[in-house]
């Protein structure tokens, strides 16, 4: 449900304005708004420069804080209620601690960027001097001779041939050219030249525009067998110095992270106040803030400031007459059992306050058309065991936990389904275990499952026609009164067709298309001339559900030819390896597509009848939290 | 050859929404990809789109069905 919204109005001497944010922030549950029709001689807080000058440098040092955080690979939390409040010296602190942190960082980073980069070239010098050790050990023999190393990208063997044409055409014979394939895919080139040719070579390098790998000043330049026993000593030196240097980081995290972490919550607190401050409005001597808070929660706001400044603030509820109710910002608040369901409202725009929280209907329909597509006891069990580990590596209230918590809903319901159709991997259980389905054979009762689909779907989509009325009927009568027509008309149909199949009592024919006729006026005059068109759409909601019969058989019959996998491939070993690989992307398919057409069933099938999207969100002026930022 | 006719006319009422069901889910993947690259918000109005065009080929497979049901009655 969507939980009630009192419009707070607080009024107060204006001195007291900053000391009344400080309590409602304490307080952290009210969603401050501006202030409704101005008064003559009520204007607007306005930032005075001094404040915005504050309010650049608290985010120029949140913003050093932030990254002095995540170099040290720190996790930001909020500030101890019990920490006292901070002052303007400890903001100026944590200013400079930001800064000088965050340069530290920076030259750490830079550091150990620059010692890996170094670990990668000589890695590629190694593989380099590997593929041609015996010939640059011989290079020696060729003192006047100028050798190049160049890597060409793998699969590069055009560029190759075009390389060695060149040479050829430019300088004659007067060059060794020598290739090897290294471990890393590339290849190796070492072009060896007589020193006369070496500037033609070095602009046929260029404009060939391969990567030549010249060896760094920092080893001595020159001949690469001299370079080389001095770029391994050094490539033994390196995990010292990266190991120095995580030892680094992780001493300032230990010695300032403590401090950097409160002095993040603290800055987000007191920017937070400066952006909340000109959402309040003052007189001479006055201020007025005005907000939501739920309902429940105005004692304890009225209670707080009465403590804190006795009857110099006053607490007032606007009426309800006053104000809009799209303007107030939805809080959903369900049964522990609904509340991870909530996860699939909040993947559309939240509904408007004052209409319908679907969660409830959600956690009941969405885990049963997921377990009747499944609708097998081993799935089932899989998908319980997956949802218990998910549960378990997750954190209280976040996103994976939730989507946990309704994977373990839909396991169990695809279990009950799996036991009411007898399938367990699909026909397994019943040829080893003797299962026998509850209801039917899902692989052959193909009409009665069809006949359970649609009739689900007729029962959602009238339950969504009904919600509409209730929705509707306060604000938006005539809207009620199409809806009513439309949920009369779709019920007639429904009792027209099965007292015409015999299934009800033939005597239901004549009432039913009765009602029917008699409906369809007041249809097109409640909804217009378009409310034909919206009634054939919802007979083809009511169809639209035949999908669960349609995926549940595809399913089953997925899992039916994995079984038959095992005696139709020769050997018993290989058939079980394959069944089980046929099994695993049936599983993986049954968590797919069944959740996305059981979603499509709610947004368009159900929700289409009654949700009004659009509601505000409700964000309290309060502490910084990881939460808020996201 | 009655039974030949059966069949393939339940070939034809899954394979030809099924054909259907491709291009347009080809014709709204990249685009529904490309939108969210931009606005990742957008990611339920993805499943919907891509989920949307399916219902061909849904329906198709349950007048299949209904075919060869009558078709062996």
């Amino acid at each position: 449900m969507i939980i009630e919204m009192a419009r707070l109005r607080i009024l107060g001497p204006r001195d007291r304005l900053g000391d009344v944010f400080d309590a409602l922030q304490d307080l952290g549950v009210m969603h401050l708004a501006e202030p409704g029709a101005p008064a003559p001689g009520v204007s607007p807080v306005e930032l005075t420069a001094a404040q915005r000058r504050e309010q650049r440098q608290l985010r120029r040092a949140l913003d050093h804080v932030d990254r002095a955080l995540a170099g040290l690979g720190l996790r930001a939390g909020p500030a101890s209620r019990a920490a006292p409040r901070a002052t303007r010296n400890d903001f100026a602190r944590w200013a400079r601690l930001g800064w000088r942190m965050r340069r530290a960082v920076d030259r750490l980073a830079t550091r150990e960027a620059a010692l890996q980069e170094e670990r990668a070239l000589i890695l590629k010098y190694q593989q380099f001097f590997g593929a041609f050790r015996a010939l640059l050990e011989s290079q020696s023999r060729w003192p006047s001779a100028t050798a190049y190393h160049v890597l060409l990208r793998g699969g590069e063997t055009e560029a190759l041939i075009r390389l060695r044409g060149s040479l050829r055409e430019l300088i004659g014979d007067a060059f060794e050219l020598y290739s090897q394939p290294l471990p890393s895919g590339e290849i190796a080139l070492l072009i060896v030249v007589a020193a006369p040719a070496a500037p033609q070579v070095e602009r046929i390098l260029a404009q060939a525009r391969v990567q030549e790998i010249p060896v760094p000043a920092s080893y001595g330049g020159g001949a690469l067998t001299e370079a080389i026993p001095r770029m391994l000593a050094r490539l033994s030196d390196l995990p010292a110095e990266l190991e120095a240097l995580r030892r680094e980081r992780a001493r300032l995290g230990q010695d300032h992270g403590a401090e950097l972490r409160r002095a993040r919550a603290s800055l987000a607190d007191r920017l937070g106040e400066l952006e909340a401050l000109p959402l309040s409005a003052v007189t001479a001597r006055a201020f007025v803030i005005e907000g939501w808070a739920p309902a429940r929660t105005r004692p304890t706001i009225e209670q707080r400031l009465a403590a804190g400044f006795g009857d110099a603030v006053v607490v007032t509820e606007v009426g309800k007459e006053d104000w809009a109710s799209e303007d107030a910002p939805v809080v959903l608040s369900n049964p522990r059992l609904f509340r991870p369901f909530e996860l699939l409202i909040r993947l559309l725009p939240l509904p408007r306050y004052g209409t319908i929280d679907p969660t409830p209907f959600v956690a009941v329909f969405f885990p049963a058309f997921f377990g009747l597509m499944v609708g097998d006891i081993g799935y089932g069990l899989l998908l319980g065991v997956l949802a218990l580990v998910l549960r378990r590596r997750s954190q209280p209230g976040s996103t994976l936990r939730s989507a946990a918590e309704i994977a373990g809903a839909c396991a169990v319901f695809t279990v009950l389904a799996g036991a009411l159709f007898g399938e367990l991997f699909g026909d397994l259980g019943r040829r080893w275990l003797g299962l026998r389905p509850i209801a039917f054979n899902r692989e052959e009762a193909l009409i009665p499952f069809l006949i359970l689909a649609v009739s689900l779907g007729a029962v959602h989509v009238v339950l969504g026609l009904a919600l509409g009325v209730a929705a509707n009927i306060r604000h938006h009568p005539r809207h009620a009164l199409g809806r009513g027509m439309s949920l009369v008309m779709i019920i007639a149909i429904i009792l027209a067709l099965l007292a015409a199949v015999h299934v009800l009592p033939d005597a239901l024919l004549t009432p039913a298309v009765i009602a029917l006729l008699a409906a369809f006026p007041v249809l097109i005059v409640a909804e217009g001339v378009v409310a034909p068109i919206e009634l054939l759409s919802t007979v083809g909601n009511v169809l639209s559900y035949a999908r669960i019969m349609a995926l549940g058989v595809a399913s089953v019959m997925l899992a039916v030819v994995a079984n038959r996998m095992v005696g139709a491939i020769g050997s018993v070993a290989v058939g079980v390896v394959f069944a089980l690989l046929f099994h695993l992307v049936n599983f993986a398919i049954a968590l797919f597509s069944p959740t996305i057409h059981a979603l499509r069933l709610h947004y368009v099938e159900f929700f289409g009848k009654f949700y009004s999207p659009g509601g505000v969100r409700y964000q309290p002026f309060g502490h910084w939290t990881r939460e808020a930022t996201r | 050859m009655e039974a030949f006719g059966v069949v393939l006319a339940a070939a034809l009422a899954v394979g030809l929404p099924a054909l259907a069901t491709a291009w347009a889910q080809s014709r709204i993947g990249p685009a529904i990809a490309a939108s969210m690259a931009e606005k990742p918000e957008l990611s339920t109005t993805a499943i919907l789109m891509i989920a949307i065009p399916e219902t061909m080929v849904i329906l198709g497979f349950v007048v299949s069905v209904l075919i060869l049901f009558r078709g062996a009655a």
